[in-house]
């Protein structure tokens, strides 16, 4: 993770990071906030990717940037600097902690939750359902089956290709083909509206 | 936003979201996304795209040929799939009723060294329209095609007939494989219940 620091130097996130530790505890509220807007998705998407839950992943966000800020308010984040690598670290560990069933957040997400408000953070656009369905549709029948298995419980391309007697490598240009063609339909949609 | 030169593509992306990358390189693409927002915010609308597709799929609300596997997975998931099974050169009395998720036809054909498969779907209530499904995948193995109809839209259907045409295609031309009939009851009645 050292690539990971070395390419955040003076990046915004370890510039609020300094803020904080500089500050004395719990008055650099704006560098906390910053902080938060900056790093909170990015935890959130490790969560998503790894938990597969979109409430898990929100608890995951939410403890990872308690826990971050309280060490750099407390001093116990040596080098803020590295508070990239430091947001990693947690998400990966807090992972690894809710795949074995422990429980040990709550502490701090009452302590933070007056800081740790979800409100601004980037969320995907909600698509179009029906002009979704009409993209989809539109896709030759091996494209859209592939997508449709692919995306209904987020499957590999060897468990899909198993089912549909194709190749892994098979799957993955099919999916690609399908990908591409479905965000352009999407996107053309949009832009239209 | 954070500025970052070396993008991920949409490849990589996609096998990261759906466990196609090596544990290398999910941990390369964790670290990446640990900086830089432009690729986090092209994996945010990966996913939503994908919620978008489960989404509409399960509404009934597009068609797609499948396995058997995957409809006994979304039984197990607790979806109301409603199956019909017709015999080679077979038909059916069908019906869908509202509470149902899914309606699924399983067309039992010798695939065994078909290489290409197409269909033709005509219905009694359009005569003059012809559907093919050009390259329906399928797994020769299974003696037989699935089809996952559109089904918000039978729900709307009146009483008809369906055909379907299973043809192989091959460089030199098309051979028919099977035709299937299916009688379609619009308002769900008996036929609903006697196939439960």
């Amino acid at each position: 993770m050292q690539a990971l620091d070395a390419a955040a130097t003076d990046s915004p996130e370890v510039q609020a990071a300094r803020r904080i530790a500089g500050a004395a505890p719990g008055e650099a509220r704006e560098a906390e906030a910053e902080l938060y807007r900056l790093l909170a998705p990015r935890a959130r998407r490790y969560g998503l990717r790894h938990l597969r839950d979109a409430h898990a992943a929100a608890d995951l966000m939410q403890q990872v940037m308690g826990l971050t800020i309280e060490r750099l308010r407390s001093g116990r984040l040596r080098e803020p600097e590295r508070v990239l690598s430091f947001v990693l670290g947690a998400c990966r560990l807090t992972v690894m902690d809710q795949r074995r069933g422990e429980r040990r957040r709550e502490d701090l997400l009452q302590r933070y939750a007056d800081l740790l408000s979800p409100a601004d953070l980037h969320v995907a656009p909600r698509l179009d359902r029906q002009r979704l369905a009409d993209c989809l549709e539109r896709l030759p029948e091996r494209e859209r089956s592939v997508l449709v298995m692919s995306f209904y419980d987020d499957q590999p391309s060897e468990e899909v290709g198993r089912q549909l007697g194709l190749s892994a490598g098979n799957v993955r240009v099919i999916r690609h083909r399908g990908v591409d063609k479905l965000r352009r339909c999407v996107d053309a949609g949009r832009r239209a509206a | 936003m954070n500025a970052v030169s070396d993008h991920l593509s949409i490849d990589v992306l996609l096998d990261y979201w759906l466990h196609d990358s090596d544990p290398a390189t999910t941990d390369a693409v964790d670290e990446h996304l640990m900086r830089c927002d432009a690729c986090g915010e092209l994996l945010d609308g990966l996913i939503a795209l994908g919620e978008g597709v489960r989404g509409v799929f399960t509404a009934g609300a597009v068609p797609a040929m499948a396995s058997d596997a995957f409809v006994q997975h979304l039984k197990g998931q607790g979806l109301r799939v409603r199956e019909y099974r017709v015999p080679h050169n077979g038909s059916v009395n069908c019906a869908v009723a509202p509470e149902d998720d899914l309606l699924v036809a399983h067309l039992e054909a010798p695939l065994q060294g078909v290489e290409r498969l197409d269909a033709l779907a005509q219905l009694s209530i359009a005569p003059d329209v012809q559907h093919r499904l050009q390259d329906i995948p399928f797994d020769p193995q299974a003696g037989e095609a699935l089809y996952i109809l559109k089904t918000a839209e039978m729900k709307q259907l009146p009483d008809h007939t369906a055909q379907f045409t299973l043809l192989a295609v091959h460089p030199g031309g098309t051979k028919e494989l099977g035709r299937y009939t299916f009688h379609h009851q619009g308002v769900a009645g008996t036929a609903v219940d006697r196939a439960r």
